[in-house]
């Protein structure tokens, strides 16, 4: 990468962390939504252990419903507080595009972290396998960042933008959640050789490769829409 | 004014048969008009006629409905645009944003001296949702001719501003005029003043 790429990227990720800094309207949100959510889980399974699958599902729907709420209002703020056309004015689409997926990476990431501290303290389910347990929230927010990213920039300069962004966004991340389950699952339950190798090695593998495709294919897409 | 092909040789701007239309309502059509270095273009016409978005087709902003208009360049260097529309990031500092739109356009930092050019060095630090309207505009002008443009593109500049902000905005038009070209959108007298040509978009 270019030293004038890097700067182009650095300078959107820069305005985007410094916004956030300063107004903390979507890591606050996150964390709100999160600990809320936390919190109702453990209180209505308080002195129980919590199935390993519905562990592992409940982990994901917070992890994704706290950060379809703020993401794809990186794109979409641009619109509604006017200042897309200096976005559009002075920068390269696919510059802006990596910016503001790396900032969505970190703010997902930060909020994941979060998240699952909350939720192995509240509810006190075991962490069997911890590295596959690391790759599977690092691959399944990459992916995430990267998807939810995409559908806010693609639906960014039409009418109704929230609600169409929902609409192209479920059908990309049922893959990526179902995945991401099977991952947790196997990090969180009994350990066992052959769940840990055949669908939990799997499910990294292919959130991974979700996330490498969503960060590939999002920035020539955009730069398409940015020319319509 | 200078032909097409010079036009295009000296990286200024080319219009031609450049037209808009909402629905089955043209706002304007068949606009053709070539702008060479030193050419200021004053575009005049009442509210609703069209200044704000031909000046957007032209800076690439809005599609025409038909014709084209062109120039040579990268357009984030190219062309420089400040429109009462445009609003800043409410949460960066006035010097935040000329850094910002520096590294951008991958032009050299002139942050000090744009600051002291529009003469908003003492509010540098202050976020821009904290200055007054007239400042805001001045910091969108600074950030309009960062890259010193070829084609400088204004929507109703003297809008909100004050005297002193009306002066700068005539010294921009005369050094402009030596680097490229103006488009600039306006019904005021004084600044119809600054221009080498008027198009009247209500005729």
């Amino acid at each position: 990468m270019s030293s004038t790429w890097r700067s182009e990227i650095t300078a959107v990720l820069g305005k985007e962390l410094r916004s956030e800094i300063r107004s903390k309207s979507g890591i606050v949100t996150n964390i709100v939504f999160g600990l809320v959510t936390v919190v109702t889980v453990s209180l209505s399974t308080y002195n129980q252990q919590i199935d390993k699958d519905i562990a592992a599902s409940l982990l994901w729907v917070i992890i994704l419903f706290a950060s379809i709420l703020s993401l794809p209002r990186v794109f979409l703020l641009e619109e509604e507080q006017n200042t897309a056309d200096l976005l559009r004015l002075m920068g390269r689409p696919e510059a802006i595009f990596w910016g503001k997926a790396l900032f969505n990476l970190i703010q997902i990431l930060v909020t994941a972290l979060i998240i699952s501290f909350l939720f192995f303290g509240f509810t006190h389910s075991p962490l069997t396998v911890p590295w596959l347990y690391v790759v599977s929230l690092f691959g399944g927010c990459a992916s995430l960042a990267g998807t939810v990213t995409l559908c806010g920039a693609l639906v960014s300069r039409s009418t109704n933008r929230s609600t169409l962004a929902g609409v192209i966004a479920i059908p990309l991340l049922l893959f990526l959640v179902e995945m991401g389950v099977s991952g947790m699952r196997v990090a969180i339950g009994p350990f066992e050789t052959d769940l840990v190798l055949g669908g939990g090695i799997r499910a990294g593998i292919g959130l991974v490769a979700y996330a490498v495709m969503t960060f590939a294919v999002g920035p020539p897409l955009y730069a398409q829409v940015w020319k319509s | 004014m200078v032909s097409v092909s010079e036009a295009i040789l000296e990286g200024v701007l080319q219009v031609e048969k450049l037209g808009k239309r909402y629905g089955s309502r043209w706002l304007f059509r068949d606009l053709t008009f070539d702008l060479g270095i030193g050419d200021r273009l004053i575009v005049l016409g009442q509210n609703g006629a069209g200044k704000s978005t031909l000046l957007k087709i032209v800076a690439g902003l809005l599609p025409p409905s038909s014709g084209r208009a062109r120039f040579e360049g990268d357009p984030r260097t190219t062309l420089g645009m400040a429109t009462l529309d445009m609003s800043l990031y409410p949460a960066l500092t006035v010097r935040e944003h000329l850094e910002f739109s520096g590294r951008l356009r991958s032009c050299p930092d002139r942050s000090d001296e744009l600051l002291e050019r529009i003469g908003l060095q003492d509010a540098s630090e202050l976020a821009t949702s904290q200055i007054s309207t007239g400042m805001r505009a001045r910091v969108k002008l600074a950030m309009a001719i960062q890259a010193n443009p070829t084609i400088l593109v204004l929507d109703e500049p003297g809008a909100g501003l004050d005297e002193k902000g009306r002066q700068l905005v005539a010294e921009i038009v005369k050094e402009q005029a030596q680097r490229g070209c103006l488009l600039l959108a306006t019904n005021d007298p004084l600044e119809r003043r600054l221009g080498t040509h008027e198009l009247d978009l209500a005729l």
